[in-house]
């Protein structure tokens, strides 16, 4: 175990000692390693081992939160200590005896990263070079992004639960740049999983080593994307990046929670074009998002947020829901120890509709077809979001036409939502990593391919049609 | 851990020259919710990055466990990875500089000794301020963040370097709303002085900008001159800092290749590397390499001077490092485009039409480092005869970061060190392709 269980009761009794409510321990131990490979060479090799110690204590929606990586038991229950002092109460809350130790089973790796020799890692990252090299001249420097990680968690709280579980997720991205004429574009595509090793086994490395040179060379050539209002169609997979952005970022309690999200009060109300639902399972088996517990040690779950259009669940952490008035829904993600956690997406995704990809193409007359979609960024206060396309493509008369570089488009995710007329039903999803509140997290995004009836879309060419 | 044993234990193993870099951080983060503590942070951390040669080759072990029965785990893993790596870059340990500056003002023992009680009923006091301002505002979020870092660089060639600085930011967030709209404000105040903390000022500017941009619309698409603000050109510059880097240059993935003592921007556009700032957290006397750092132009009135060097780029360029070897890369300490002659009015006044940017956001993926180029969400201010005339927002704006260096027209005067950690001034810039309505 990562620490001694009496002592983890110690630390919890001592942080409940002047009338917080609840206090929580998180213990973590991480083994990482990133490789990073230029023109072919293996050029960085970085290890790392973390271990920390994150200790909460609460009142009511009161929350205060300290964290260490010191193992020394003085230490850790002088940190508890310093944080009780926050309160100035007698000790009101006795603390549920501790369950028996619960160990997460699923999503468990075959191979692990620490099994794996550096020549079997580096021989995958070589297959992806020579492939992405060579598809063609204007490729002039590729570069080869192997990471993996196995975190080990322990969480105990207040009220008994007792919990622990280990999470290995391995990742290979490869960027390749095309330059030719003094420009320059860059293109990329990778995998990642929360399985171990045994995924690249699965993984068309050569295929995602293809697909990031042809999208650089593509990128290259292509014309400046034209600026104005019109229809886009959004591709599956990382397409999902326009919800995750939009609206999930607004259905999380850290912003509903404190009337700063358009979303707040706005449940069992249609917030969506009634052929939209959309999902955040954080228990799909070996997921890039999913886990067996959240990172307050309670279950991950499947949450349905938007059924055909209506607002039918955010995702809640433990304190906010104290301000909500509802029930957590296992949806509290850290990136670490360093983090206290809050009310974060998993795996989250539109589900699939009943139109063909063919057909919204066929169905629309002018606009933009953003195959690849780069990342992006909403402000909750208010919904406005951007996101950036990686490959995009303008739509005539039914038909995919010349691909355009540099655009980026620009919403309301309150008025998004309405605005989605067409839904196809090749749901796919794609690996990222979200920022937010507390921290960087593995998460995924998805979806069908979609169509959006207008937005901006911003390219340095002027004007539309 | 016990650095002897583990430069013992290296020497043993044949590693030929091996360094460390220790860093104890201490933070306090408190945020105020509705007058009360919302969130309060309070953390100690240790860690050592751990560099070794062997074979001529460079491994490098990042550790938060701190006992000695690790070392030799650390020492076998740099040498397993140096066995691997099959770079041609040099690997280089270094015996030091002569004369490294001292920095007195980056570390300030006022501020970290200050009862932490003052620094939440300031941040009351701020909340409450926010909140009776105006009665459009509905939520009000205030916080205050400390960091204290103490560095310790060492290694097997005699170097033994210290560095300790401290710096806090104080600010808040503000939703205001009308029966129409809703819009957010958001600033901070960074410095290592607590006095410099001025509430009131910075939450008259949070709320009045707020306030001013309800009711935003897009403008049509179109071109149109821009006035970049101080903050909106700090998230755009920090985008594209990486131009400045040697490896990037070298690795084919800069525009600047090939442009040194080549006029790249306006002669009214210098670009410095500052690693003696005052009162910011970042200076240094030594980079991570245990190089002494220096004051640098890095673009003196649209000419491109040096680009930023560690170790290993500056050997392949056959120049010295210019001490800008952060991270196991290249960056700079504290990068400034400097202040100009002309006050931000002017720059509207000077506008018969033209878009006044206040905030862009997205940068982290709209903007191409390697490209140039960027298209951004932006908003700010319709500006027709030289006067703000209404509040834009939910529009593009478009370009290469390159290009617009030499298309820049007017600088201000209000360089700002921004929370990115770059410092840069308002400016003013001919045409640029926005996407509105």
């Amino acid at each position: 175990m990562l620490l001694k269980q009496k002592l983890i009761e110690n630390i919890l009794d001592t942080a409940l000692e002047t009338g917080a409510d609840f206090s929580e321990v998180f213990i973590e131990r991480r083994n990482a390693s990133t490789l990073q490979s230029v023109s072919g060479r293996l050029e960085k090799v970085n290890n790392s081992k973390s271990f920390g110690v994150g200790i909460r204590v609460a009142k009511d929606t009161q929350s205060v939160y300290a964290y260490t990586n010191s193992k020394n038991p003085d230490d850790l229950i002088q940190l508890a200590k310093d944080l009780s002092k926050s309160f100035n109460d007698e000790k009101l809350t006795k603390r549920t005896p501790l369950m028996e130790l619960e160990v997460g089973k699923k999503h468990q790796a075959k191979i692990k990263p620490t099994d794996v020799d550096l020549k079997d890692k580096v021989k995958l990252m070589k297959r992806s070079y020579k492939v992405a090299s060579e598809y063609d001249e204007v490729i002039k420097q590729v570069m080869v992004y192997l990471v993996d990680n196995e975190q080990e968690v322990l969480i105990a709280n207040s009220e008994g639960r007792f919990v622990t579980e280990t999470r290995v997720r391995v990742r290979l991205m490869t960027q390749a740049v095309a330059a030719d004429n003094g420009m320059m574009q860059t293109g990329s595509s990778g995998d990642g999983s929360g399985k171990g090793y045994e995924f690249f086994d699965e993984m068309d490395i050569e295929a995602h080593a293809k697909e990031a040179a042809k999208v650089a060379k593509t990128m290259l050539y292509a014309d400046d994307c034209p600026s104005g209002v019109m229809p886009v169609i959004i591709n599956n997979a990382f397409g999902g990046v326009i919800f995750h952005e939009a609206c999930g970022h607004s259905l999380e309690a850290t912003s509903v929670a404190k009337n700063a999200s358009v979303f707040s009060g706005k449940k069992g109300t249609k917030i969506a074009n009634e052929i939209v639902t959309a999902i955040d399972d954080g228990t799909i088996d070996h997921a890039w998002g999913s886990a067996n517990y959240d990172d307050e040690g309670y279950p991950q779950r499947r949450r349905v947020l938007i059924k055909d259009g209506i607002l039918n669940s955010y995702m809640i952490d433990k304190i906010n829901a104290r301000r909500m008035n509802e029930e957590p829904t296992g949806s509290s993600r850290r990136q670490n120890y360093k983090f206290s956690p809050t009310s974060r997406m998993s795996n989250t995704f539109i589900d699939n509709g009943g139109s063909t990809l063919e057909e919204i193409i066929a169905n629309t007359k002018y606009g933009l077809f953003a195959k690849k979609m780069g990342g992006g960024s909403v402000n909750p206060g208010n919904g406005d979001f951007n996101f950036s396309v990686m490959e995009g493509y303008m739509v005539r008369d039914g038909k995919i036409a010349e691909p355009v570089k540099g655009a980026s488009l620009v919403g309301n995710g309150a008025k998004i939502l309405h605005k989605i007329d067409m839904i196809a039903n090749n749901l796919e999803r794609q690996r990222g990593m979200c920022g937010s509140a507390s921290g960087s997290i593995p998460a995924d995004v998805g979806q069908p391919s979609v169509r959006v009836q207008a937005i901006t879309v911003g390219g340095k060419k002027k004007g539309a049609k | 851990m016990n650095i002897d044993k583990l430069f013992k234990r290296a020497s043993e193993k044949s590693v030929t020259d091996i360094q460390v870099f220790v860093s104890d951080k201490n933070n306090l983060n408190i945020e105020i919710f509705e007058g009360k503590v919302d969130s309060y942070v309070i953390a100690d951390t240790s860690s050592i990055i751990i560099k070794g040669i062997y074979n001529k080759k460079m491994g490098t072990y990042v550790t938060e466990v701190l006992e000695d029965d690790i070392i030799d785990e650390i020492i076998d893993t740099i040498i397993a990875s140096a066995k691997e790596i099959d770079s041609l870059d040099d690997a280089i340990i270094y015996e030091g500089d002569k004369e490294y500056k001292k920095l007195t003002d980056i570390f300030n023992e006022n501020l970290f000794n200050l009862d932490v009680k003052k620094k939440i009923e300031k941040l009351q006091k701020m909340d409450k301020y926010l909140h009776e301002y105006d009665k459009r505002v509905s939520v009000v979020e205030t916080m205050y963040s400390e960091n204290t870092n103490n560095v310790i660089l060492k290694n097997s060639k005699g170097l033994d370097l210290k560095n300790k600085a401290n710096s806090a930011y104080m600010g808040g967030q503000v939703i205001v709303k009308d029966d129409k709209d809703q819009r957010v404000g958001f600033d901070v105040l960074i410095s290592n002085d607590f006095d410099d903390f001025d509430i009131k000022k910075i939450s008259k500017e949070i709320i009045d900008n707020a306030l001013a941009s309800l009711g935003a619309k897009p403008v049509p698409s179109d071109s149109y001159e821009v006035v970049f603000s101080n903050g909106a050109l700090a998230t755009l510059f920090s985008a594209f800092q990486n131009i400045f880097s040697a490896d990037a240059v070298q690795k084919n993935l800069s525009l600047l290749k090939g442009k040194l003592d080549k006029v790249i921007g306006s002669d009214l556009v210098t670009i410095v590397d500052d690693p003696f700032m005052k009162k910011s957290a970042r200076s240094r006397s030594f980079d991570d390499e245990g190089v002494a750092t220096y004051y640098k132009e890095l673009i003196k009135e649209g000419t491109l001077k040096t680009y930023l060097h560690n170790l290993v780029t500056a050997k392949k360029d056959n120049v010295k490092s210019t001490g800008n070897g952060f991270g196991g890369s290249v960056s700079a300490v504290n990068l400034k485009m400097e202040a100009g002659k002309s006050t931000l009015d002017e720059m509207i006044k000077s506008m018969d039409e033209g878009i006044y940017i206040t905030d862009v956001q997205g940068a982290h993926a709209g903007a191409n480092a390697v490209s140039g180029e960027f298209s951004l969400q932006a908003m700010g201010y319709y500006v027709k005869n030289g006067k703000k005339e209404r509040p834009v927002a939910l529009i593009t704006v478009a370009g290469n970061f390159i290009d617009m260096l030499k298309d820049i027209t007017m600088v201000g005067k209000d360089a700002k060190m921004s929370y990115y950690g770059v410092t840069t001034p308002s400016i003013k810039v001919k045409s640029m392709p926005v996407s509105g309505s």
